[in-house]
């Protein structure tokens, strides 16, 4: 860095001595030391190609220390978004100003006082202008923000001067990306490429304020179908997984497929990538292959033989894992399953009670017939029916301070749970779950909820990202950070409706997961209908194509009308980017994502149909002994009901035993084979009477 | 203000301290009441038989290719001992047509800016200066007629004087044109559209592709007895040539063309002379029509109107493009 926090030599101080009477005499001295800024000859190479425009102003639009106007010849490469310098003219403090600006407004007009005037020129008829052999007068006059101004004090109106196309390290000025590419403290991540004119500049984000400490969490916008907000999301992970610098330690991803194949394929590659796709994969040193790490998570469905997720295809099957959790699993976050009705003050302290003393404890009570250890929701139902019966038959109403009728409500929405939840929630407590504790570094952890009721759903998010921010904070999950990617955000955590437990839990990832590495990448189609919160926590905004009704909701006021228009017309793969170094928005273009895209996914690899239990059991158990044959399946589980047969197959992939075959056939209870029984002669009954039987 | 108003303000409060600069740009001295030239009726010789109407046959071509005007603006800086010190820019430009869009011809426009002085009526001190100072400065009092020998009495009136240093700026001013045209013919090919007539310059008004139009009607080219066969000129329509040979000017070949349907308004309303070299009386007839079809092609739809100038009717969009051009860079 140079003077003033200046890496270019251009920029810096100025001989007040170049110039007579204010008039410049040549360039600055300054740029004599311009090679190692790309610059030739003390030019560079955007001013060797001249200027753009020049830099205007009039009292009625004069510039000001954060916008200012120029106009450049009709076929100037210029457009909403282009970014800018100008060169002033005269120095300030012994230093040329230099001031960087992305276009925001354009206009175009002629030296026609009126309209009516060009009806009379044309005697009315508009075919006539093909004929004309002069063209009017006519300006494009563009308005840009301010991104940077250099020498930074005094802070001044932008001088007059010449416009100049920004180049590569224009841009990395502008947005003050000089700030963080450094070498050696390097903590840039690539989002995309910026293009204008001439310059291919890549654009990127500092890792510190994308997945903390200083700032955190990315929300993407736009339209169905056309913003490209998976897209974006899976381009992203991959940047930062291949540019997340290793000093800032180890990354994984939580994503939560909510719709469709969407994320189903995360591990495939693409079909096909265009070279201008690859180009931009080269340009921004990003691998264009998928990701290597993948692991995908689904609960069953509701009869527990299949998977619930569209990623069943046997040639998937290696990393599809199974998503149970038994009762100890969603006690803690039985609320997110009861509505705000259930829950009064002597409904939570019972569930409190239940959670505290019963589940996983070993309970007694004198007035219960035996002892309990619940550590399912059969159990859970065994002990409840206990307790309603001890009351019945001691006609209490009351029960250690809890209320008959609480009892019956909470057991009745507690044990049906596993109905509500089914696939998902195991009566029998065998759970499979997340890889708690070993979670890899730049891996990617699917969870597909897309089959799932919005119960069931609810139910993991809240257990998921609330455990992965246990651990987080207990340094215990096996990586340093996590990104956790919810799409349909306005859905989970909409700007109005009840404050569910899901909200106020994203609510918490986005005011304070920063500060434990919990990072919320969320998409939405509707910014304005998520929670202010959670967008205002967001340090860095993407915006795809924009729908035009959204665009007019406040929450858009501060962008100009024509940045709303470009808005609305992104072509896809095209983004706006907000990032917290950047004073103004910057469009960029980033590559389509090199993983199979849900659509071609589904195609590839279809749907296996629901097999019968036999084959499901056969393929699970082959994946940890490829020996094992549907018949000899079919031998060890034909006496026993699908339930045990379910719950033999989960004990063993839980186990992951070395004899599969053995451990396997040990989870079946011994069944005798029906055997003759003599029949036993009863001799009658006989009352005895008792000693005091006054009739004996 | 005018920054080189400013600047000459202060060098001649540099020449002589004791003098005050007026206060203000103010208006320039152009658009000031004058008194008006007197209209009047000047019968011409006419060479392509008598006077009378004729209309222009074919189609409007577009043909020129560029256009040259100048502009002027004069004001007074101060007065010494009554005497008008003025301060004036002279500009000319062509513009020529690149892709349908004008385009200064050439590296840039003539501008000039000096000072306009009655040596003999200033001090000498201040003529040295002035003449010392950088800007071109005009000797006012010496133009043929010495003021003390003309009109003691008036010609030291501050108005005859200003009038006197107007005509000075006029004639540089034309000057300027002039040397473009000359410029241009030497160079190029395409006819030149020109703002005003040729009479006097001797090069232009004999080069070939110079067209003069005069939009100003002043002095009518026909007798009383023709005014008739002018005021029924329909758009489109022209008057047979006629031979203009003005005392100590060139001769040209000149007629008018009605641009605009005068009906109801002046009868000069949407009337031009035209101005070109002289030609020979066999070819008149065709070359009359011929130029007649160009200029028709700079006012006629589609070609964009010169709105809003208030000359519309009559001038031609690329001179309007020459006059805001000047506008701008002086």
């Amino acid at each position: 860095m140079g003077h003033d926090g200046v890496r270019y030599s251009r920029l810096r101080g100025v001989s007040t001595s170049d110039h007579i009477d204010g008039k410049p005499t040549g360039q600055t001295n300054g740029q004599t030391n311009g090679h190692a800024n790309g610059q030739t000859n003390g030019r560079r190479d955007s001013e060797t190609a001249g200027p753009l425009g020049r830099v205007v102003a009039t009292e009625r639009r004069p510039n000001t220390p954060h916008e200012f106007h120029f106009w450049t010849a009709l076929d100037a490469s210029v457009g909403i978004g282009t970014i800018v310098r100008v060169v002033g003219a005269h120095p300030v403090g012994g230093q040329l100003p230099v001031v960087y600006g992305v276009v925001v407004e354009g206009f175009s007009y002629t030296d026609l006082q009126s309209p009516l005037h060009d009806v009379l020129g044309h005697d009315g008829s508009p075919a006539r202008g093909a004929f004309v052999g002069t063209d009017r007068t006519e300006i494009r006059l563009y308005t840009a923000a301010v991104l940077r101004q250099v020498p930074e004090e005094p802070l001044q109106p932008v001088p007059m001067g010449e416009v100049f196309l920004a180049d590569d390290a224009d841009v990395a000025c502008a947005l003050r990306m000089d700030a963080y590419l450094q070498s050696g403290t390097n903590t840039g991540i690539p989002v995309g490429v910026y293009h204008a004119g001439g310059t291919d500049a890549a654009i990127y984000a500092d890792a510190d304020f994308l997945l903390g400490p200083e700032a955190a969490h990315v929300t993407v916008t736009g339209v169905s179908g056309l913003a490209t907000k998976t897209s974006a999301v899976e381009w992203l992970l991959a940047s930062i997984f291949t540019h997340f610098p290793a000093s800032k330690g180890s990354v994984a991803a939580v994503c939560f497929n909510v719709k469709g194949p969407d994320l189903c394929f995360l591990d495939q590659p693409a079909v096909e990538l265009s070279d201008g796709d690859l180009a931009l994969y080269d340009k921004l040193g990003v691998p264009a292959r998928p990701f290597p790490q993948v692991h995908y998570y689904a609960p069953y469905t509701a009869n527990g033989v299949a998977l619930n997720t569209l990623r069943t295809h046997e040639a998937l099957a290696h990393n599809t894992h199974p998503l149970v959790w038994g009762l100890q699993d969603v006690m803690e976050f039985a609320d997110v399953l009861l509505t705000r009705e259930d829950i009064d003050a002597k409904a939570d302290a019972l569930i409190d009670f239940i959670r505290e003393s019963v589940v996983g404890h070993r309970f007694a009570d004198d007035r219960l017939p035996r002892a309990y250890e619940v550590q399912s929701f059969s159990e859970l139902n065994a002990w409840f029916a206990d307790v309603l019966r001890m009351m019945e038959q001691t006609n209490s109403e009351s029960w250690r301070t809890h209320h008959i009728a609480t009892i019956r409500k909470i057991r009745n929405r507690l044990t049906n749970i596993a109905q509500r939840c089914a696939g998902l929630v195991t009566n029998d407590g065998v759970s499979r779950d997340l890889p708690w504790g070993d979670f890899a570094d730049r891996t990617v952890y699917v969870i597909d909820v897309a089959n799932l009721e919005e119960d069931a759903q609810d139910l993991i998010f809240a257990r998921v990202v609330s455990t992965l921010r246990k651990k987080l904070e207990q340094r215990d999950l096996g990586v340093d950070h996590v990104i956790v990617f919810v799409d349909e955000l306005n859905k989970y955590a909409p700007s109005d409706g009840p404050d569910t437990y899901v909200r106020k839990m994203l609510l918490d990832v986005a005011e304070r997961g920063r500060y434990v590495g919990l990072v919320l990448f969320g998409a939405q189609q509707f910014r304005s209908q998520v929670h202010r919160r959670v967008i205002g926590n967001a340090g860095t905004q993407l915006f795809g194509r924009m729908d035009g009704d959204e665009l007019a909701t406040p929450g858009y006021a501060v962008l100009s009308p024509a940045v709303k228009t470009k808005l609305a017309t992104l072509e896809k793969g095209q983004l706006m980017v907000r990032h917290p170094h950047f004073t103004q928005p910057v469009f960029v273009r980033f590559p389509r994502p090199a993983v199979l895209s849900g659509r071609e996914g589904a195609e590839r690899f279809p749907r296996s149909a629901e097999p019968p239990l036999e084959v499901a059991v056969t393929r699970s158990l082959r994946l940890l002994d490829p020996s094992v044959t549907l018949e000899w399946v079919k031998h060890v589980t034909g006496l026993y009901e699908p339930h045990e047969i379910l719950r033999a197959k989960a004990q063993t992939e839980l186990a992951r035993p070395g004899d599969v075959r053995a451990f396997f056939k040990a989870q079946f209870r011994a069944v005798a084979p029906a055997r003759t029984v003599a029949r036993v002669t009863v001799p009658p009954a006989v009352h005895s009477a008792p000693e005091d039987d006054p009739y004996g | 203000m005018d920054a080189s108003l400013r600047g000459a303000q202060r060098l001649l409060g540099e020449w002589i301290p004791r003098i005050r600069a007026a206060d203000g740009p103010g208006p320039t001295l152009e658009t000031l009441p004058a008194a008006a030239e007197s209209p009047r009726l000047e019968p011409a010789q006419t060479v392509e038989g008598a006077l009378r109407t004729r209309a222009v046959p074919g189609e409007p071509r577009t043909v020129f290719g560029g256009f040259l005007d100048g502009t002027q603006a004069s004001r007074i800086v101060t007065y010494v001992d009554a005497v008008p010190i003025v301060f004036a820019t002279v500009a000319a430009v062509i513009r020529v047509r690149r892709d349908r869009r004008l385009v200064t011809y050439g590296q840039r426009p003539e501008v000039e800016r000096g000072f306009y002085i009655p040596r003999l009526l200033v001090p000498a001190e201040l003529w040295n200066a002035a003449v010392a100072g950088g800007y071109p400065v005009t000797d006012t009092s010496d133009d043929g007629r010495p003021i003390s020998d003309d009109d003691p009495s008036s010609g030291r009136h501050p108005a005859a004087l200003i009038e006197r240093a107007l005509q000075r700026v006029r004639d540089r001013r034309q000057a300027l044109e002039h040397i473009l045209a000359e410029r241009w013919s030497a160079a190029e090919d395409s006819p030149l559209y020109i703002d005003g007539g040729l009479t006097g310059n001797r090069r232009v008004a004999t080069a070939t592709g110079n067209v003069g139009v005069v939009k100003r009607h002043r002095t009518l080219y026909v007798s009383a007895e023709l005014m008739p066969v002018l005021a029924g000129l329909r758009p489109g329509e022209r008057t047979t040539a006629f031979r203009i040979a003005p005392v100590s000017r060139t001769a040209v070949t000149s007629w008018y063309l009605r641009l605009r349907d005068s009906r109801g308004r002046d009868p000069t309303w949407g009337l031009v002379r035209i101005e070109v070299s002289e030609t020979r009386a066999d070819d008149i007839t065709a070359r009359a029509d011929e130029v007649s079809r160009w200029v028709m092609a700079e006012a006629a739809p589609p070609a964009p109107l010169a709105l809003p100038d208030p000359r519309w009717d009559t001038m031609a969009y690329g001179i309007r493009d020459c006059e805001e051009f000047l506008r701008a860079i002086t």
